[in-house]
């Protein structure tokens, strides 16, 4: 279970970081 | 078998799945680099590079309008399936089980295993909490997605009045422009046709050996059953 674990992390790593990502692109206005 | 191999066998829907992910969102980003060139072209205004195309927010607003979409589908299926079901379909419970259902169903509370998680075994709020993990989940990732299209959609929306010697809205006057909820719309209404159809097709289509679907030879009318 420990690799699912790890994918399951990365999912929600990869959701988070491009919603980071995303908002500041939006907020730097580019 | 080797760690290796056994971890890409046990992993393979969420690995094959996420490797399409990036294959496609490079896909997205040449052919939104090669879409907003064209139209850079058409307005008499410099082509920009690949790097600057997928660093700008008309890229990132066009990849969240469309994650926000898809994690509301998943939210509102996952709390809609609970206390609504159709009749024969592989994607709902029977007929009568609408609801949250018995703690022993549930193995909750005095009917938590040894192997349960920790924080159904812990009981209270934690088990409150993690009983709607999944739904909690989704849907805040769709309240968060929603809000990053939101202001990457207001930055790309001034950067176009700009060019059209426009004036610039705030990002609350952005809530309220009509792109903002046509982007919006025009994604939510191909996710609840996909959602219902899925829902109402698998009453009577079948596909062999996916989870997805009833086994090929159970009843029409049989609801629930996936194999």
């Amino acid at each position: 279970m420990r690799g699912v674990r790890r994918l399951y992390v990365a999912y929600l790593t990869v959701i988070l970081l491009g919603v980071a990502y995303v908002t500041v692109l939006g907020l730097m206005g580019r | 078998m080797t760690a290796a191999r056994s971890f890409v066998k046990d992993n393979a829907l969420g690995l094959a799945f996420g490797g399409m992910f990036l294959v496609t969102l490079v896909g997205q980003a040449i052919s939104g680099a090669a879409d907003y060139n064209a139209q850079q072209v058409t307005n008499g205004l410099e082509p920009v590079s690949i790097l600057d195309y997928v660093t700008s927010s008309s890229f990132g607003v066009d990849v969240m309008e469309n994650w926000q979409s898809e994690y509301l589908q998943f939210f509102l299926y996952i709390f809609a399936t609970v206390w609504l079901v159709q009749r024969g379909s592989a994607e709902s419970k029977e007929p009568g089980d609408e609801g949250m259902e018995s703690d022993e169903e549930q193995r909750v509370g005095e009917h938590a295993r040894a192997d349960s998680p920790a924080w159904v075994r812990a009981g209270g709020w934690r088990t409150t909490v993690f009983s709607r993990s999944l739904g909690l989940v989704m849907g805040g990732i769709f309240l968060l997605t929603w809000a990053a299209s939101s202001v990457a959609g207001w930055a790309a929306y001034n950067s176009e009045q700009l060019a059209e010697k426009q004036d610039t809205v705030s990002w609350a006057g952005y809530l309220g422009e009509a792109d903002f909820w046509n982007r919006s719309f025009q994604n939510w209404q191909s996710e609840m046709l996909a959602v219902g159809s899925m829902a109402v097709l698998s009453v009577y289509l079948r596909q062999r050996g996916s989870p997805e679907s009833k086994p090929v030879g159970v009843s029409h009318a049989e609801t629930g059953e996936t194999g």
